[in-house]
């Protein structure tokens, strides 16, 4: 009888022995501004979710490939079995939208940019992390959160409420990689022909039209994207914009109201409209962001104001037939503008977890992986995907050692990155506006629809506070 | 005087056929010569250029193209003969039975061809997905249907409502059954047709965009969607999708070298003989 | 609200129909013109039939719910909001323009694709010859190749910087044809895509007529004296009408709903010039999440192209019976 009591109070005792120092835990506190850390450090591992099978949903893209590339590894280390699927941008989020809407949970996780969260967190699509990230027994002890920029970091937190900026509120993906948007140059035709590199949007202007038809009836002065839709708003065309101190909407008494009829936003769309007539591509209206870099690559346009990685890509040994000869400057300035207004507009890849997601923990065990450091710095280096989230890797030697090459990139970047965020101001009909405006500029590129550009934005500036007139801003 | 006015009009003749063949080969052809260029030499170079076979290497032995080429195959086939299974007899009970509403039934089925993929797509989706058959091949191939069924019903009619019923009544008096009558006599002289028509259903089924973007993705890839995914964001290989697409246009083209005999006469319909 | 009646009302009569028909296939020993009365032979219509038709009516019978809801993949509830979406349509201008392109675009690809067809045809019914035995066959091969990658493959060829076809141009002295750039030159450059892709559908299908026409009249004819044009437009286009009709009835009703070649050609730009019913229903819905409010465009397209079809099936029975008659 009393062997027994003693047995079943050495029980108990090392029971609650056991559940105090359990709720003791590690003290990891990770970014996270308002949740406290959780879970002990000591219970995570790799292998918790072994035998989980992930679908994962990528866009075409290095980023993309980079990943693919080491996903056996991934599956050696954790035991999770992962199916993917890799579509091309075109038709990409058109079938992830689908696939979302149909709350199967498939895909575990997807890939997505900062623009498609002011659409799917509202809608409940996707999974916020801060849980997670501030779980220790979630997360791997190496993760180190504070690593990423704080601007690329930033930008993929919102606290879903349209006209409030990115940067606070809940996490909702981690990224993969990023852009701004800078000028990029062929440095052998500007020496060829004696020319300076524009620091003005004048410059950019008579430089352009000076270098029409440099090399043969077809060739041009300065490639720009012209699709219609929001890809041709959102990179140089919108870091210009913000540089002029064009704004999209403002939010009066309560509800977002467009702001495209400003006079800034008005001049630098006509400046905008005349560098394409008078210097740009007689196909501007179907080009691609590939079609665009393709021709800075094949010595065909002389310059490119677009995505930092763009130029990049064609510049690599081997990329294209003007590879090592690419150089890269800031943004023209407008105006009584100086450096400190430089406004780049960032986009950034990045992966997102599915809130019906039925795997969610073996989800964001994928997500952790490759963001974390050690894959981030294969990626940033053997993996071709330059502009990396982390600050770890953008100072390693290794990465400044290939990236470096690149003529005044890294340079370029470091000017643009303190003032770089999302210029557009978040809300769900992200898409609807920025084709509609694409559309718009289209009509003053190639036709005479609008007797002038005041008239047309005064016109798409309706239509957008239309669009959004069921929003509420709190 | 004839003879010279006919010889000229011959050379005319034929040199309108020369230029049309050039507008509809001349980009054929183009295809098959990217398929030998590589990346860095795409922009910079027409005929001239140094071949390489490293798209062909890239294209079907490093990446998955052969299991995108195998669900094409499974799919398109598949619903080809579905199609056919299904649709013969179908085809024989409108040209041979005479009911109320037989041509309406007959003008539904061919509408199907028409239904706007757009239309059908998403509330498709959501079926699938609660039945369970979203990206699987049983469902490609039973919305494949939509597209490869009506036009065979409708050549293959075109066959039976020919074809005298005096001939099956004369067999059926010399005692063959009906499956020995169909196998033996019927069969053969829809071959044309049936065959002309199973092409262009395969065609149809094998191009399809839509279907195979919204309604399968990961298990299942057909081919149409997958050629493009060499266009990436980044870096646009063209000379691998000039590879998946010439390679993926193979399974027709030999299907249509195969039936060549049949496949002019095959698409007649209820022209006469003779 | 009449559009409504009449779909309703459509739907109705395909129900009664459908009914009418089982029971109709069920007595079908009595009328039947075949002596075979073994009893599974009327459900072999049905099979089929059935098979596809709860496919497709399903689809559509929700694709109608739907619209008549806010609907949207973006929203985690939607509400019914009765014909609200289909008044909005109707007052649109952006509706009325897709409705103008739509027949602009099915109009020249049908009317360019029935007449090269059919002149190919002709030539290759006339020259028999190696040359055209080969033609014969190779001309089917644009049919094979997708739609989609066909428009890419095109692009490229048309790029003013690095296409092949542009430095063709140039040895003509003609520099920087913009193609699918700019509102004049689009929806040419969508409908030369198009026929390239297409055309050898209409070749098949007249060749084929063509090539089953009987002798005897022509022979009579040519007795006769009569000029080719006289023979062509009194004796060769009536027996060619079955075959005619189902070229144009499947040209132009996929022609009516095309949105594939002009999404990858230019996404319906520039600015709206290529905005079709079809295109415009899948950027709202695919794209900008609102399927609720793009369901009626795709819907009223349906309704169209239903009505069309019926009148030319009509026609193409009649001249089958004709042509079945002269024998």
């Amino acid at each position: 009888m009393k062997k027994r009591m003693i047995s079943v109070l050495l029980a108990v005792v090392m029971v609650a022995g056991m559940v105090v120092g359990c709720g003791g835990g590690a003290d990891n506190s990770t970014e996270a501004d308002n949740t406290e850390s959780t879970g002990n450090a000591e219970d995570f591992d790799w292998k918790a979710h072994e035998g989980t099978t992930l679908n994962v949903m990528f866009n075409e893209h290095n980023y993309s490939k980079a990943v693919i590339s080491k996903i056996d590894e991934f599956e050696e280390l954790t035991g999770i079995k992962v199916e993917y699927s890799s579509t091309p941008e075109e038709n990409y989020f058109d079938k992830l939208n689908t696939s979302l809407s149909s709350r199967s949970g498939n895909p575990d996780v997807f890939m997505t940019g900062a623009y498609q969260v002011w659409e799917y967190a509202p809608a409940g699509y996707i999974e916020p992390l801060d849980s997670y990230i501030s779980d220790a027994s979630k997360t791997s002890p190496d993760y180190n959160f504070d690593d990423f920029y704080d601007g690329v970091i930033g930008a993929l937190r919102w606290d879903m409420v349209p006209g409030h900026a990115v940067g606070e509120g809940s996490q909702w993906a981690v990224p993969m990689g990023w852009e701004l948007n800078n000028l990029a140059y062929n440095k052998r035709i500007f020496e060829e022909n004696n020319i300076e590199v524009p620091t003005t949007t004048d410059e950019l202007l008579e430089t352009s039209k000076s270098l029409m038809q440099f090399n043969g009836a077809n060739s041009y002065g300065i490639a720009l994207r012209g699709t219609r839709n929001w890809a041709t708003i959102h990179p140089g065309y919108m870091s210009l914009f913000s540089t002029w101190g064009g704004k999209d909407f403002e939010v009066v008494d309560g509800k977002l109201v467009c702001q495209l009829d400003s006079e800034e936003s008005i001049a630098m769309t006509d400046y905008w409209v005349q560098l394409i007539k008078e210097s740009s591509s007689s196909q501007w209206s179907t080009y691609t962001w590939y079609q665009a870099g393709a021709d800075l690559g094949a010595g065909q346009a002389a310059m490119l104001f677009d995505a930092t990685c763009n130029g990049y890509f064609q510049n690599v040994e081997g990329g294209s037939a003007e590879s090592g000869n690419i150089a890269w400057s800031t943004i023209p300035l407008p105006e009584g503008k100086t450096e400190d207004d430089m406004a780049a507009n960032i986009w950034i890849w990045s992966m997102a977890m599915n809130a019906d997601s039925q795997n969610k923990d073996a989800a964001w065990y994928f997500l952790q992986y490759f963001t974390g450091p050690e894959y981030m710095l294969y990626a940033g280096t053997e993996g071709n995907s330059p502009d990396t989230p982390r600050k770890s890797v953008g100072e390693s030697e290794e990465y400044k050692a290939v990236v470096g090459q690149a003529d005044g990139y890294l340079e370029s970047i470091e000017v643009l990155l303190p003032n770089a965020t999302i210029q557009f101001t978040p809300q769900p009909y992200f898409f609807e506006c920025t084709t509609e405006w694409a559309a718009t500029l289209q009509d003053l590129v190639t036709s005479d629809k609008y007797s002038s550009t005041e008239e047309a934005m005064k016109q798409l500036s309706d239509k957008l506070t239309d669009i959004v007139s069921d929003l509420e801003v709190e | 005087m004839n003879k010279s006015k006919g010889r000229l009009s011959a050379i005319l003749q034929n040199g309108l056929l020369v230029i049309y063949a050039i507008f509809a080969l001349f980009p054929l052809v183009w295809m098959v010569i990217l398929t030998f260029k590589a990346d860095s030499q795409m922009f910079t170079t027409t005929f001239i250029f140094t071949p390489t076979l490293d798209n062909y290497n890239e294209v079907l032995f490093k990446s998955d193209y052969v299991k995108y080429f195998i669900d094409s195959i499974i799919v398109a086939g598949g619903a080809v003969i579905v199609s056919i299974l299904a649709g013969v007899p179908a085809a024989y009970a409108l040209a041979r039975y005479d009911f109320k509403k037989k041509e309406d039934i007959a003008f539904q089925i061919l509408s199907f061809k028409f239904a706007p993929e757009i239309l059908v797509v998403l509330p498709l989706f959501m079926i699938y997905q609660k039945l369970g058959i979203y990206d699987t091949y049983f469902g490609l191939i039973w919305v494949y249907q939509l597209i490869s069924m009506p036009l065979l019903i409708w050549v293959v009619r075109g066959y039976f409502e020919d074809i005298s019923v005096e001939i099956e009544h004369a067999a059926q008096v010399d005692g063959y059954s009906w499956w020995q009558i169909f196998f033996k006599m019927l069969l053969p002289l829809i071959k044309p047709g049936l065959v002309a028509a199973a092409l262009l259903a395969f065609i149809f089924a094998w191009n399809s965009f839509t279907f195979p973007l919204m309604l399968s993705g990961t298990s299942v890839q057909p081919i149409t969607v997958a050629a493009t995914k060499y266009l990436a964001s980044d870096s646009v290989h063209y000379g691998q999708m000039a590879v998946a697409a010439t390679v993926s246009a193979l399974p027709a083209v030999i299907f249509a070298l195969c039936i060549q005999k049949h496949l002019v006469r095959g698409l007649s319909f209820g022209a006469v003989k003779g | 609200m009449p559009l409504l009646a009449l779909l309703l009302s459509g739907l109705k009569e395909e129900i009664r129909m459908k009914k009418e028909s089982k029971t109709a296939n069920k007595n079908a020993g009595d009328i039947n013109t075949v002596p075979f009365k073994t009893r599974a032979r009327p459900y072999l219509i049905v099979t089929p039939a059935l098979f596809i038709t709860i496919g497709i009516l399903i689809p559509f019978a929700m694709a109608i719910y739907f619209s008549l809801t806010s609907y949207s993949f973006r929203l985690p509830t939607y509400s019914f909001i009765g014909l609200k979406n289909w008044i909005t349509i109707v007052k649109s201008s952006e509706f009325w323009h897709a409705v103008w392109v739509t027949l602009k675009y099915a109009f020249f690809t049908t009317v360019v694709e029935m007449a090269l067809g059919l002149g190919i045809a002709i030539l290759l019914n006339n020259n028999n010859n190696r040359f055209t035995k080969i033609l014969k066959v190779v001309l089917v091969f644009p049919l094979m190749i997708a739609p989609v990658i066909a428009t890419i493959v095109w692009q490229l060829m048309l790029n003013n910087s690095v296409g092949i076809v542009e430095k063709l141009l140039n040895v003509v002295g003609v520099y920087n044809f913009p193609w699918a750039a700019s509102p004049s030159t689009a929806l040419l450059t969508a409908v030369m895509i198009d026929v390239w892709v297409n055309t050898a559908f209409v070749i098949l299908l007249a060749l084929a007529g063509l090539q089953s026409l009987p002798k005897s009249p022509f022979e009579s004819a040519k007795i006769d004296g009569g000029s080719a044009l006289f023979t062509f437009r009194n004796l060769t286009l009536p027996m060619l009408k079955p075959s005619l009709y189902i070229a144009l009835l499947f040209r132009l009703m996929a022609a009516l709903q095309e949105y594939a070649i002009i999404f990858a050609l230019t996404k319906g730009g520039p600015g709206n010039t290529l905005m079709n019913l079809s295109l415009t229903a899948y950027q709202t819905g695919f794209q900008f999440q609102k399927f609720g409010a793009a369901l009626p465009y795709i819907l009223v397209l349906w309704l169209f192209i239903n009505i069309v079809a019926k009148q030319i099936v009509k026609r193409q029975r009649a001249a089958q019976k004709q042509a079945l008659g002269k024998d």
